[in-house]
């Protein structure tokens, strides 16, 4: 009797621990393709190119291991650190503005207004036009012949006289951070705007009944309410612009003499002169502030997915 | 109130700063509408721009820039379509964008369907992966992967620029994918199972359907990601024949004379489509913004 129970017993449990075993290996079965591709196409090449910075290669050599005498070298050209200076003055510059502008902006359309939802249309559409498309068409408005920047400030008379926008010293940053920001705040206006309505509206009226005024409410109510999102936009705003190329490079490609030169357009120049071991030096030596950033960003996403 | 009301003093007054009240209202409600409409105009011209110029004969955009063109032509958009072979590098776009959005949805389903619903060890390192190679800037990775593709003789083509563009398109519609499918209640999948599903079944017959949304958001998104990108392309690509949209662009530019008019054609081609899209689904893709910070 009792034998019979367990020969009934045994293979009962058998099957339980193959069926949450089954369970598990569908669970992997099903991350592993894309875990395969991460691995392969981004972990891997992320790590070569940390490799590759500390050898001579160039193309057709596989080249020999040379420490860090790419990073000597770099640190001696001016261009380089013309690149590090430009980079670190676009995302500073270009952040603030796309703060104050995308905030602004949000703090208006978040009012109960008529016609808001056209606002925000319009106000998203730089966001859903290509980087390529919106940088070529400003590199046509900045044109000195033909420009339409020259024509309003020329036909207003806000400013006689034509300005070669994107050829000259003075003129190429402020250019290239225009552009930037018009072709970047709305990613923070949407992700404000989005922070702001969930914001409950009792909370406003409490602190109108406290006798907050309009100053004491934003601080006391709209920040706290909103500092999560600046915080992950920040990080990710200056994440995306360090590494941006398609604005650097359709308007002026690093020109006039290096003022607008940035990393990744100078990484892209290493590769063009061949000279692969140096331009994966260039792209790794921002690696420090980025992986900071990276890590950062990573562990608030996350936390924020909980 | 009844002091108020009884004072005529106090009355006036009251009214008075009613007034003053509600034209404050009026003030703040035309300087909101003030600063939006500046906002849409600035924001507005170099469309409005783009679109002008490409209508523009070239003797209009050089010699006599205006705000409307004296003389509508179409002439632009020949010479970019026949002249310059334009329709090529819409169709290898087309292609590369088609098969990357189908490839990186497929396989994202399964990656964020499993780590949504089971438990299992190194789940959040996968997850913290996902989202470092998510975050792992293009201008990082263009160097090796240029290496890579050559190696494997994926250089210059469009099989090697789709496998590469997954760098990007994978990581984000993985992430974006988990947050869509977290939405969908467990209940009703076990419901499903008791009813005769497979595990897969119940992801195909009731968590992908009820994620329909999510779905088609994360394919615009990815779509318009490899649709957009020009560094990888640039590096990889180098025969006429196999350029993308921006690649072509690209390369009008560095010319030596620069065509705007066939320049802004192109451009019109390669984003109207797209901003019309996005306009009429806004709501839908602010939620996918929202949801997982995807980069326009």
């Amino acid at each position: 009797m009792s034998l019979s129970v367990e020969t009934s017993a045994a293979p009962r449990r058998a099957r339980w621990l193959n069926a949450s075993r089954r369970v598990h290996l569908f669970a992997y079965a099903m991350v592993l393709p894309a875990i395969v591709l991460i691995l392969g196409l981004v972990a891997y090449p992320f790590f070569y190119a940390i490799y590759v910075a500390f050898t001579d290669r160039m193309v057709g050599s596989v080249g020999n291991w040379v420490g860090f005498a790419n990073f000597r070298y770099l640190a001696q050209t001016a261009t380089f650190s013309s690149a590090i200076w430009n980079t670190i003055v676009i995302v500073l510059v270009t952040d603030v503005l796309k703060l104050l502008i995308g905030l602004g902006l949000a703090l208006l359309v978040n009012q109960n207004l008529p016609g808001r939802g056209l606002f925000r249309a319009f106000l998203m559409l730089p966001w859903a036009m290509p980087a390529f498309v919106a940088f070529l068409t400003w590199r046509v408005l900045y044109q000195p012949i033909g420009g339409g920047l020259n024509l309003i400030l020329t036909q207003t008379g806000l400013y006689p006289h034509v300005i070669d926008w994107l050829g000259q010293r003075q003129t190429a940053m402020p250019s290239v951070i225009l552009a930037s920001v018009w072709r970047g705040f709305p990613f923070w206006f949407i992700s404000i705007l989005a922070a702001l309505q969930s914001i409950p509206k009792d909370l406003y009226e409490a602190a109108r009944v406290d006798g907050a005024n309009a100053w004491e409410r934003f601080w006391m109510v709209t920040f706290p309410g909103i500092r999560q999102v600046l915080i992950i936009t920040t990080l990710l705003s200056s994440i995306w612009t360090a590494n941006a190329f398609e604005h650097v490079w359709l308007l002026t490609q690093g020109g006039p003499s290096d003022a607008t030169m940035v990393f990744p357009v100078l990484a892209f120049f290493g590769m063009q002169t061949q000279r692969i071991g140096e331009a994966a030096a260039v792209s790794v030596a921002m690696l420090p502030v980025l992986a900071i950033l990276v890590i950062v960003a990573t562990s608030m996403l996350q936390k924020d997915e909980d | 109130m009844e002091q108020v009301l009884r004072n005529p003093a106090r009355r006036s007054e009251a009214r008075k700063r009613m007034l003053t009240d509600r034209q404050r209202y009026w003030l703040g409600r035309g300087l909101t509408y003030l600063c939006l409409v500046a906002a849409v105009i600035v924001i507005v011209f170099p469309i409005y721009w783009m679109v002008i110029t490409s209508l523009k004969l070239p003797r209009e955009i050089y010699r006599m820039p205006s705000l409307w063109p004296r003389v509508f032509t179409l002439e632009n958009f020949r010479v970019l379509l026949l002249d310059k072979d334009f329709l090529r590098p819409i169709l290898n776009s087309l292609i590369v964008s088609t098969v990357v959005t189908v490839i990186s949805v497929l396989i994202s389903s399964c990656a964020a369907y499993s780590m949504v619903r089971f438990r299992y060890r190194f789940k959040g390192l996968i997850g913290r992966i996902i989202l470092f190679a998510y975050l792992t800037p293009t201008s990082l990775l263009f160097i090796p992967l240029s290496i890579l593709m050559a190696r494997m003789n994926l250089g210059n083509s469009l099989h090697g620029l789709i496998l590469v563009y997954l760098t990007f398109s994978l990581p984000l519609s993985t992430w974006l994918l988990q947050g869509y499918f977290r939405g969908v209640p467990r209940e009703l999948e076990e419901q499903g199972m008791i009813d005769g599903l497979s595990r897969f079944g119940a992801l195909l017959r009731i968590v992908l359907p009820l994620s329909a949304p999510g779905i088609a958001a994360v394919s615009i998104f990815t779509f318009t990601g490899a649709w957009n990108e020009l560094l990888l392309a640039l590096v990889l690509v180098t025969s006429e024949s196999q350029r993308t949209t921006p690649l072509a662009l690209n390369y009008l530019i560095t010319s030596d004379v620069l065509p705007w008019g066939p320049l802004m054609a192109g451009a019109v081609l390669s984003s109207v489509p797209l901003m019309i899209l996005y306009f009429i689904a806004q709501h839908f893709m602010v939620q996918g913004l929202t949801a997982g910070s995807v980069k326009g």
